[in-house]
Parts: C-alpha cells; structure tokens; sequence
C-alpha cells in the first residue's frame, strides 16, 4: 500500500473524520458518565492555559476535560476502520432495597467491561429493557455517529485533489459548527438532566446511567424505538462522502427518575460541629509541659495538640511544627491521650483564655475530648468551649473549677496567673488581702468569726475560703482584664506561667509583666478600687445587699477611706444613720466590720510601703 | 454574500426573566459563532431547568450583559411594547473613500431576532437589578398560574435554543472566513428595539436593503 504523506490532503480529511468522531464521543460521553465530568472545566482562554492544552484539546477549536470512558471507546474504535459509532446511553434501574454496597459498583463495571468488549457488539437481547440481577436498563438515547462515503469517490485522485483542498478547510470549519452544536444539544436533552442528578449528590439512588459503545447498531425495541424522538444533525460534506449525527432519545424520562432515591440509613452524627464529641477544647497545655517556650509562637498554638499526647513523655515530644502536622492527622492516637489531659482543662479554664490563636483551634480540633472520662462537670467544659469559639477576647469562664485551681505559685506571680500544677505557697500579703473581701457574704461572716484582725491572712489559711476568695478574685481579675484592654496582657504571662513553669519564679522574661503587676498591686487606690469592685460585683445576700453598697461606699475611694480613718465618729454616724436606713441591727456591728476594713487598709499602706 | 436572518420565536417573560433568557439566548448564539479556540463554560439557569453553553470569553459576557442592562431600561421606558434584541454578524468592509464619505461599510451577513413580550407590572425599583420578584396575589390559583406560565415559557426557550440549533447546523454556507480573533470570531453589534418605535420595522428594512439580497425568514 502506497503510503500515505500525512500532509496530503486525503490525510488530513481522514485525519479530521477521525478527530471527529473521537470529539462528537467525548462530547456525549462526557455529559452522560458521571463522575467524570468535565463541566465547567473552562475559564477564561488565558495563553498559558491555552499552552498547556494537549494537542487534541484543540482540535475542532473545543477545548475539553479528559474523559477517560471516550479515550478507552475510541482506541477501540480506531481499528474498526471508519465504521459507525453507535453510543447508547443506558439508564439503569435497580429495586429500592437494592444492596447497593455490594452490586452497584460491580454493576457498572460489568457494564464499562461488557462495552469495551463489544466490538462488534455482542449484545444479543431483543429487549432494551434488560433484566438482570434484578435491574432493568432502558436505552434512552442512541448517538450514531458515521461517515457515508460516496461511491465511486476516490481519495487522492488528482479531480480532487484542488477541491480537497478547500474542502478539508470547508469541512474542518462545518465540523467546528456541528460540534458546537452537540455540545449544546447534550445540554439540552432530558438524559442530562439524569446525568446531572446523579452527579450532584452522593445519594445512593436507584438509578444510574451506563453507555455501550458499539460500531453495529442493533435495533431497539419496537416500543422503546416508537417512543423515541429522532433528531439528525445537518451532515458535513466531505469530497468523498459526509459526516452524520443522528439521534434517538426518549423525550421523557421523569417518570422513571421520580422515585425518591434510597435515602441513606440514618445515621447519628454524633460528632456534629458544636458537638462535646467534635469541638477540642481549646486549652493550653499544663504547667508541667517544659518543652513550650514562652518565646515559642507553636507554644501556644498548638498547645492542644500537645496537650493530647500528656501521656507521652514530654521529651519524647517533637518540635511544635511537627507537632502541628501530627495533630491533624493522628487522631486516634490524640484520642488515646485525651484522658489524663482533660482533667487538667477544667482547671486551666481560666488560665488558657487567650486572645489568640482562637480561629486556629476552630480550624484544627483536638479529637475525641470529650469522650475521654474527664472529672470535669461537662457543662462547664461546655461552657469553655462556646466561649473559646466564639469570642477572641478574654472571657470570664463562670466555671465551678476556677476556684479549684491554684491561683499563686509563689508571691511573685500575679494573681491573674492560674497555674495548672502550681502548689499553693503562701501568698503575699497583698494577694491574701485581695483575695478575702470576695463577697458581702463572705465578709459578714467573717464578721462572725475574726474580730478586728487580718482576717484576710487568717482567711487565707483556710483552704475552701481561700478557694472561694480565689475563685472571686479570680473572677475580679477576669472582669478587670475583660474590662480593661491592657490586661491582656497577663493572659500572655499566665500561658507562660503554665507552660514553663520552672521559669516561673523570678523570670527573667516576664519580669517586666510582673512588676507591673506589682505595681498595680501595690497601688492603694488600685487595691481599693479591687476592694469596691468586688464588693459591687458580689452577688447580694438578702439584707446584705444594702451592706455591700455601704462598704463601698466606705471603702471606694483613698480619701474616702483615710477620712474613716482618721475620722471614726463620722464613720460611725455614717454606719449608725445607714443602720437607720437599712435597718442593721446594732451599730456595734457595723463598727466591728469597719474596723475590719480599716485593718485591710492599714496592710494595704503597709505593703505598698514597702520596696 | 447573503444574509442569513432568523427570527427567534417570541418569548413571553416577566421582568425577573429578562436577563436569564437573554443570556441564555444570546450566549447561545455566541457560542456558534466563537469559533476560535474555546473552553466551554456551563451555566445553569436559576429560574428554569435548563442550561447553556458559554464561550468563556469574559469580555463578551460583559458586553452581552451591558447590553441586557440597556434592553431593561428600555423595557422599562417603553412597557407594554414588544421588545426585540437583533444581534448582527458582519464583515468589516472598506468603502473607497470620496470627497463626502468615508466610512467603513459593514456587510451584515446573519442577524438574530430576539423577540421579548415583557409583561407590564408595576415595577417596585428601577434599576439593574431585576431579582426581585413579582408579587402574586394570594391564593393557590396565582401560584399555579404562575407555574404554568413559568414551565411554559421553558417549553418555549427549549424551543428557541433547538431554533438557534437547527439554524446553525442549517445554514453554514454563508460563514465567511475565519478570522484569527479570539472570542467571538466576527464582527458584531446588538441593536435593541421596541415596537413603538417609529424605526422599529424600518430598521429592519433598511438592513435588509443594505445585504442586497431578500431575507430568508426562518
């Protein structure tokens, strides 16, 4: 045989015949496969995307996604010479209860199989409505694709060979048209309306679309041929023949599709966003992680992640990078750690609310919190959680653990600091007395108990009224540093108070933080304004309440408060004409709490007094 | 060179109509006659079940929905009229300059007829943006009316897309050359137009003189 110059014309006519049928069958197939799409694979024709295209891309000007179903069909196709391409596309129906898991697959892939086989085809049934393992198929459109040649033409033959020429121009700008139009008219049959429902959600349904691609058209049914509607491209004329695209098609098929597709079992999704089981609980790690630095920006972040591998030695911890890699992907083993690290959550409540870093613990959640048997109250951590999910500032955690928590390692550490593991040394004489007047109630009481002492350093000694006076300050400091924008700044010591505390004590780092701290602390009319604070903010008991406005009163202001000093019978009629208000019972009484007051005060002048 | 023109079946829409099926019409259109090299975009209607092609030429998306914007003013300048968008194919040709001209001549060879009936209702806001919808009086026979009316003005567009089909895969001859553009490969230019214009028909009659050949109406 006589080869054949690829540039001849013959060559590019049959070249373009060729491409054309490989193109009109990515065209169908590319709107009938599910799941393999290439919708809306365009953008804008920049010149780079342009020259990424492959070559075939190109041809016929349509720019199309791979369709591995079409390149498989038309390789097969390439041997059988130019004979007509019939494409079916099948829907197939399978009962309701159909088990899916374990025939849908296996169906479909008999089928892709069946039509690579099928060249010629081999299907044999005289019904398109085949059934088999309890599914019916319909054919529903029928694409023929062929090339008519004239008889009698010869290609290459020098008559034609001028005409060819303008006509493989001719015919490669009709094929651009005609192709143009399929892939609209696709778009516009009812099977894509099929193959778009399938495509669309990953709901089992109890229908699928196969193809077959075959070179033989075998006739269908009589009913199925009588309900069909046909529809024939114009053809393209060639020099020795034309190019045709005929179609048959079922112009309805809702009535098949209306079913309601098999809903999936029910399912408890028992790891909802918002859920315990779902949501970390954004905590930093413990006081007893020495890995975090304070310097560390992965310190804090990733402090959950860390936290869930408590377990581990924390040697044994990698650097804070990987750690963050890790955490997103081993779950199971966070899941593992979970236990011995959320009972120290409850307690780092308040110490592990930061502005910080807040989105990024919504985005990367420690698994599995919750289900671990934590002996924190669950509406607590709950609690913890919303407010660390929604706010970015600090919030005061209205948690029963915030007392539980140690609040002071050691004099130096402030008392916005909760350390985790921190033990309870004595305290400094001003956070003792900060930490007493916590409520009007609890000042009444001590009323009853301590007479005209430090009844704060007494107060502390005990452990459930130090937690409880902890607890208020706590919260006195919280609602400060709610308040107060520049009070978060202890947020920041605190987390390093927790993750480092060996360096705690007299930290070179946080040094300057401190003393500021002390400093506030120190300042009289700051501590007495903490003093008012609390006593305003202290949940009023029954007749108390009227007391804890008096003691503000008496107590808010440093002027104030030396002119009780230094004028008691002014105090004492300022208690005896409220006793009158409020009906208090002895005015002795109320001196004795004055003189209680009084006695803070004198501690306070002392400590600021001193260097 | 003839020109080959088709007038699309009429359409009866309501004002939140006009821009999906203008678009859906018009880029359609475009579609067949961008016949350089193109990524094809998909583009599902809102209001009906149907979805068009688009070239993927954002410059022509902006012009065709320019152009839709003007035809909705003018809609609501002119309401109750019948309102047709022509969009124009031609070739750009060079007329011999003289002393009193010298204008380049465009050779229209295809015209598309887009016919809208816009329903008159008393619009809430006049602008762009024409998402708002009408407000039907209660009752279920409004609302099925009003799905009648909607699935029938699907069946229609299907209709008229099938037209734009048919015609394309019909009339191929009078293509000219290819130029190498990209986008839209040919010249072209969209007119709007409503009945009451004086010009209405006779702008169609002077296009047909300036083809100097008679119109093929499909």
């Amino acid at each position: 045989m006589m080869a054949v110059n690829p540039h001849s014309e013959p060559a590019k006519m049959e070249q373009i015949i060729t491409e054309f049928f490989a193109k009109s069958l990515h065209i169908i197939l590319e709107s009938r496969c599910p799941f393999v799409s290439s919708r809306n694979y365009s953008g804008e024709l920049s010149s780079a995307s342009a020259a990424s295209m492959r070559p075939r891309d190109k041809w016929f000007n349509l720019a199309l996604r791979d369709c591995p179903a079409a390149l498989e069909n038309i390789d097969f196709w390439r041997q059988s010479n130019l004979e007509p391409m019939v494409v079916d596309v099948v829907l197939v129906q399978r009962p309701v209860n159909w088990d899916y898991a374990s025939s849908s697959p296996k169906l479909a892939f008999e089928q892709n199989l069946l039509s690579k086989d099928r060249f010629p085809v081999v299907w044999k049934s005289d019904s398109d409505e085949f059934w088999c393992d309890g599914h019916s198929e319909k054919v529903i459109e029928r694409w023929i694709m062929r090339y008519e040649s004239k008889k009698g033409c010869k290609e290459g033959s020098s008559a034609n060979k001028r005409s060819s020429t303008i006509t493989s121009h001719a015919l490669y700008k009709k094929s651009i048209l005609l192709l143009r139009s399929l892939y609209v008219t696709v778009r516009l049959l009812p099977a894509y309306k099929i193959f778009r429902e399938i495509n669309s959600s990953g709901q089992i349904r109890s229908f699928s679309l196969v193809h077959r691609v075959s070179s033989s058209v075998e006739p269908l049914v009589r009913r199925d041929e009588a309900e069909m509607q046909q529809f024939t491209f114009t053809p393209v004329d060639t020099s020795c023949g034309k190019l045709c695209i005929s179609l048959s098609y079922l112009p309805s098929i809702s009535d098949t599709t209306s079913e309601s597709s098999t809903p999936m079992s029910p399912q408890f999704i028992t790891d909802y966003v918002g859920s315990p089981l779902a949501d970390p609980l954004k905590r930093l790690p413990s006081a007893s992680l020495p890995q975090y630095s304070p310097s560390s920006p992965f310190g804090r972040r990733h402090s959950w992640s860390y936290d869930t591998r408590m377990a581990s030695p924390p040697s044994a911890l990698p650097s804070p990078s990987p750690t963050y890699s890790e955490s997103r992907t081993l779950h199971s083993k966070f899941g593992s750690h979970r236990p011995p690290i959320s009972s120290r959550y409850s307690s780092l409540e308040p110490a592990q609310v930061h502005t910080k870093d807040t989105g990024y613990d919504e985005y990367f959640p420690s698994p599995n919190f919750s289900p671990s048997p934590s002996p924190s109250p669950p509406v607590g951590s709950n609690m913890l959680k919303v407010l660390l999910r929604s706010d970015s500032a600090p919030v005061y955690i209205p948690t029963s653990r915030l007392g539980d928590a140690p609040l002071y390692s050691n004099k130096t550490v402030l008392p916005f600091s909760p350390p985790l593991q921190a033990t309870r040394p004595s305290l400094s004489l001003v956070e003792r007395s900060l930490s007493i007047p916590t409520t009007a109630g609890k000042l009444l009481s001590l009323r009853g108990e301590d007479t005209a002492r430090p009844s704060g350093v007494k107060i502390s000694s005990n452990s459930s009224p130090h937690k409880s006076s902890s607890r208020s300050f706590s919260r006195l400091s919280f609602e400060d540093s709610y308040d107060d924008s520049e009070f978060s700044g202890p947020f920041v010591v605190d987390d390093d108070d927790t993750l480092d505390p060996g360096s705690r004590p007299g930290s070179s780092d946080r040094s300057g933080n401190l003393g500021m701290q002390h400093e506030r602390v120190k300042s009289q009319d700051a501590a007495v304004g903490a003093l008012v604070q609390m006593l305003k903010k202290a949940p009023p008991l029954q007749q108390d309440l009227n007391r804890s406005q008096y003691v503000s009163k008496t107590s808010r202001p440093e002027k104030s408060s030396n002119q009780i000093q230094d004028h008691p019978p002014h105090a004492s009629s300022n208690v005896s004409s409220f006793s009158r208000v409020s009906g208090i019972k002895t005015t002795s009484d109320a001196m004795e709490e004055l003189k209680g007051y009084l006695d803070v005060k004198q501690m306070l002048l002392k400590q600021s007094g001193k260097p | 060179m003839n020109c080959e023109v088709c007038q699309l079946k009429e359409l009866d829409v309501e004002y939140f109509e006009i821009r999906e099926v203008l678009r859906c019409i018009l880029h359609t259109i475009f579609f067949h006659r961008a016949l350089g090299l193109v990524r094809p975009k998909d583009v599902d209607l809102t209001l009906f079940e149907i979805t068009y092609v688009q070239c993927g030429d954002a410059e022509l998306e902006k012009k065709v929905d320019d152009k839709i914007d003007q035809f909705i003013d003018r809609v609501e300048k002119h309401p109750n009229k019948k309102n047709q968008i022509c969009l124009s194919f031609f070739e750009v040709k060079n007329k011999q300059a003289t002393w009193f001209t010298h204008k380049v001549e465009h050779l229209y060879w295809e015209q598309w007829y887009i016919n809208l009936n816009v329903a008159h209702h008393p619009k809430p806001h006049s602008g762009k943006s024409h998402h708002s919808k009408l407000v039907l009086d209660p009752g279920e026979s409004a609302s099925d009316e009003g799905n009648a009316r909607r699935a029938t003005l699907e069946s229609s567009l299907h209709e008229v897309l099938f037209q734009i089909i048919k015609f394309v895969n019909e009339k191929k001859d009078h293509i000219p050359p290819i130029p190498n553009m990209e986008g839209v490969s040919f010249p072209y230019e969209i007119t709007i137009s409503s009945s009451s214009d004086s010009a209405f028909g006779m702008d169609m009659f002077k296009r047909m003189l300036q083809t100097g050949h008679p119109t093929m109406l499909s």
